[in-house]
């Protein structure tokens, strides 16, 4: 099933507050890993077409944009519990976002070091987090805390083809694909829960999973139509 | 020149219509390959097709003094338009831009649409910023005119320099100064008695509400961390448009660079025959074999850090117009555009602007003394603008003219602006 941006969100939000799934604590934790395969080309980034400047494809690491985010639409119970304040970085590389996607639990602090010769304008208008940064030169960082559960987009302000994702949890039962398109979320309690899959903007597959007493690793795949 | 002042049609013309037709189907087809109306550019058969979009929608006090008007029946305070550009990449080093544009007054309705822009444009080689283009083509002067899109504009209103008609027309001349001064302060619909025998609006010192035709070259020089662009197009800075209408081109140049972060700088030079053949097929043989140029430089400054965004721009035009019968008009007539505006980003989304924008008009001796050949104006803008998302945009402004002739000599207007592109 597919979401919009508005439903995911509604998710992620309800993920803060829901629980479920009936685990213990001190029973055995599971693994739950797999991969997520994409069944078509992903567009490389484009410079808005204009007459004065038309621009041409952004050179980026196309890899950068083939991540996508697995996480548990509800999360064990217990799964608030354990949050830690972490500092993370979303560099700006080459005009370009650098993870594209990043997904980090509520709490965390991410740095945006400018890394390029020109100024950068990192914002987000997103209801999760609005912030405007201001122009900012090579070899400045400023950062943000992201406290609520949500879907940021990030944007440049000067560089309209430049912009990220960051999903903020209010758990840490989620993982970012690999090169390969692999995951693996560590430490799940029994229970009944419900898989997403995420790719840019939207939930692309969503999958049952049960894990029992018995269970040391689930294999779990995902497709991005 | 157009002729559109008076002679618009009811009904939109086969072209217009075409235009409108493949302007809608580009956008929809935008929309489409969205599934969703989009908020970046819509890239299409593996890259090769790209589009993007704007659409403005401004509303705006009536202005009897076409303080803003971009020709007799539109005014900038009132625009709405429709705007698809398309990249067509064959490969690496050979595409395509089209830009389709159609634009109407919201009060008055008025439509037009027009390929704004097409041309081809090469890159030979990989890695190297240098490229040609060749079409319908952007003109290499100017800082504003490098900013095209609704977005772009801090404000809504546009600068005098880019916009305000001034009282020359290319396809008639006055046949003495007592005519040109005659017409100060009605550039928005003037008569001369040398060339063609209509009244419509006169031009600005240079249109960005056209492209002209011709080549362009454009080389980045990293020794100085700048751009170099020389045009070669068939009209002028004021005149722009398809087709040779003055028998000789324009030559145009612009180099910018970027010597910090957050600074540009540019300077542009123009010189290209000014006076349409009409007029010139009219002209006693002497003053037939003279060339009439528009010669114009221009310089313009960027400077941006943290919330704070300030720009200041000089344009300066000279015409030189045929010298026909006493008073003679034997000084080139200059015109000189001088604008600065800043931005401050108050919060997320939310921004304050200003602008302060003056043109000034060389002095002419005629039977009526010495005076400058069109009034002298000034504009104070000021406004807000508001992201709803990052590609919708709310935009108010306000705005006081100031003008040293013409039936109405002051005007304060107020305007509303829906932006969307993507």
């Amino acid at each position: 099933m597919v979401l919009r941006r508005s439903g995911i969100a509604v998710g992620l939000l309800a993920l803060a507050a829901g629980v479920v799934g009936a685990a213990q604590q001190r029973e055995p934790l599971a693994v739950v890993r797999g991969r997520v395969e994409f069944a078509r080309a992903i567009a490389a980034p484009e410079h808005r077409p204009s007459a004065v400047d038309p621009g041409g494809p952004i050179e980026s690491d196309a890899l950068n944009r083939r991540r996508a985010v697995v996480y548990f639409d509800a999360a064990p119970r217990g799964a608030f519990e354990d949050r830690e304040s972490a500092r993370v970085s979303l560099d700006q590389r080459n005009e370009t976002f650098v993870p594209h996607l990043l997904a980090i639990t509520a709490g965390t602090t991410v740095d945006f070091p400018n890394h390029d010769r020109t100024y950068h304008n990192v914002f987000s208008l997103s209801k999760a987090k609005r912030f405007d940064l201001g122009r900012y030169a090579a070899g400045n960082s400023k950062s943000v805390r992201f406290d609520r559960p949500g879907i940021v987009r990030v944007f440049c302000d000067i560089h309209s083809h430049m912009n990220a994702f960051i999903l903020v949890f209010g758990h840490r039962f989620f993982a970012v694909t690999d090169q390969d398109g692999r995951y693996e979320i560590e430490g799940v309690p029994p229970g009944s829960y419900m898989l997403s899959a995420w790719f840019e903007g939207a939930v692309r597959e969503q999958r049952p999973l049960t894990v029992t007493g018995d269970t040391r690793a689930v294999d779990l795949g995902f497709t991005v139509r | 020149m157009c002729t559109a002042g008076l002679m618009t049609a009811a009904r939109p013309s086969r072209g217009t219509r075409l235009v409108l037709v493949c302007l809608a189907a580009m956008l929809a087809a935008a929309s489409a390959g969205a599934q969703d109306w989009p908020d970046r550019p819509v890239s299409v058969a593996h890259g090769h097709v790209t589009v993007g979009g704007d659409v403005t929608v401004t509303v705006g006090s009536g202005d009897s003094g076409y303080f803003n008007f971009t020709d007799y029946e539109r005014s900038t305070l009132r625009l709405v338009r429709f705007d698809a550009v398309t990249t067509l990449r064959a490969n690496g080093h050979v595409s395509g831009v089209i830009e389709l544009r159609a634009e109407g007054d919201s009060a008055a309705g008025n439509w037009s649409a027009d390929a704004y822009a097409a041309y081809l444009r090469v890159q030979p080689w990989t890695g190297r910023n240098f490229e040609v283009q060749a079409g319908r083509i952007p003109t290499a002067f100017g800082g504003f005119s490098r900013r095209p899109y609704g977005n772009d504009n801090l404000l809504i209103g546009y600068p005098l320099g880019y916009q305000y008609l001034t009282s020359l027309r290319p396809d008639a001349v006055p046949g003495t100064a007592d005519d040109l001064v005659a017409m100060r302060a009605r550039g928005w619909l003037a008569y001369y008695p040398v060339g063609e025998q209509y009244w419509t609006h006169g031009v600005p010192p240079m249109s960005i509400f056209q492209y002209d035709t011709g080549v362009l070259a454009k080389a980045g020089i990293p020794a100085a961390r700048g751009e170099l662009s020389v045009s070669v197009t068939a009209g002028t800075l004021s005149n722009p448009g398809v087709g040779d209408h003055n028998g000789a081109p324009q030559v145009a140049a612009r180099f910018a660079a970027k010597p910090v972060p957050g600074m540009l700088l540019g300077v542009s030079v123009a010189s290209g025959a000014f006076v349409a053949r009409e007029v010139r097929d009219v002209l006693p043989e002497d003053a037939a074999r003279q060339q009439y140029r528009q010669r114009a430089v221009g310089a313009d400054a960027e400077i941006s850090h943290g919330y704070w965004l300030v720009r200041t721009e000089l344009l300066s035009s000279v015409w030189r117009l045929p010298a026909l019968e006493a008073p003679l008009i034997t000084e080139p007539l200059r015109a000189t555009a001088w604008l600065t505006e800043g931005r401050y980003k108050l919060a997320p989304g939310l921004y304050v602007a200003a602008r302060y924008d003056r043109l000034l008009f060389s002095d002419i001796q005629s039977s009526h003394g010495v005076t400058t050949w069109d009034a002298d104006l000034w504009r104070a803008e000021a406004g807000a603008g508001y992201s709803l998302r990052r590609n919708v945009m709310l935009k108010g402004s306000y705005q006081y003219n100031r003008r040293d002739g013409g039936r109405v000599k002051a005007a304060s207007l107020a305007a509303a602006q829906v932006l969307l592109w993507f």
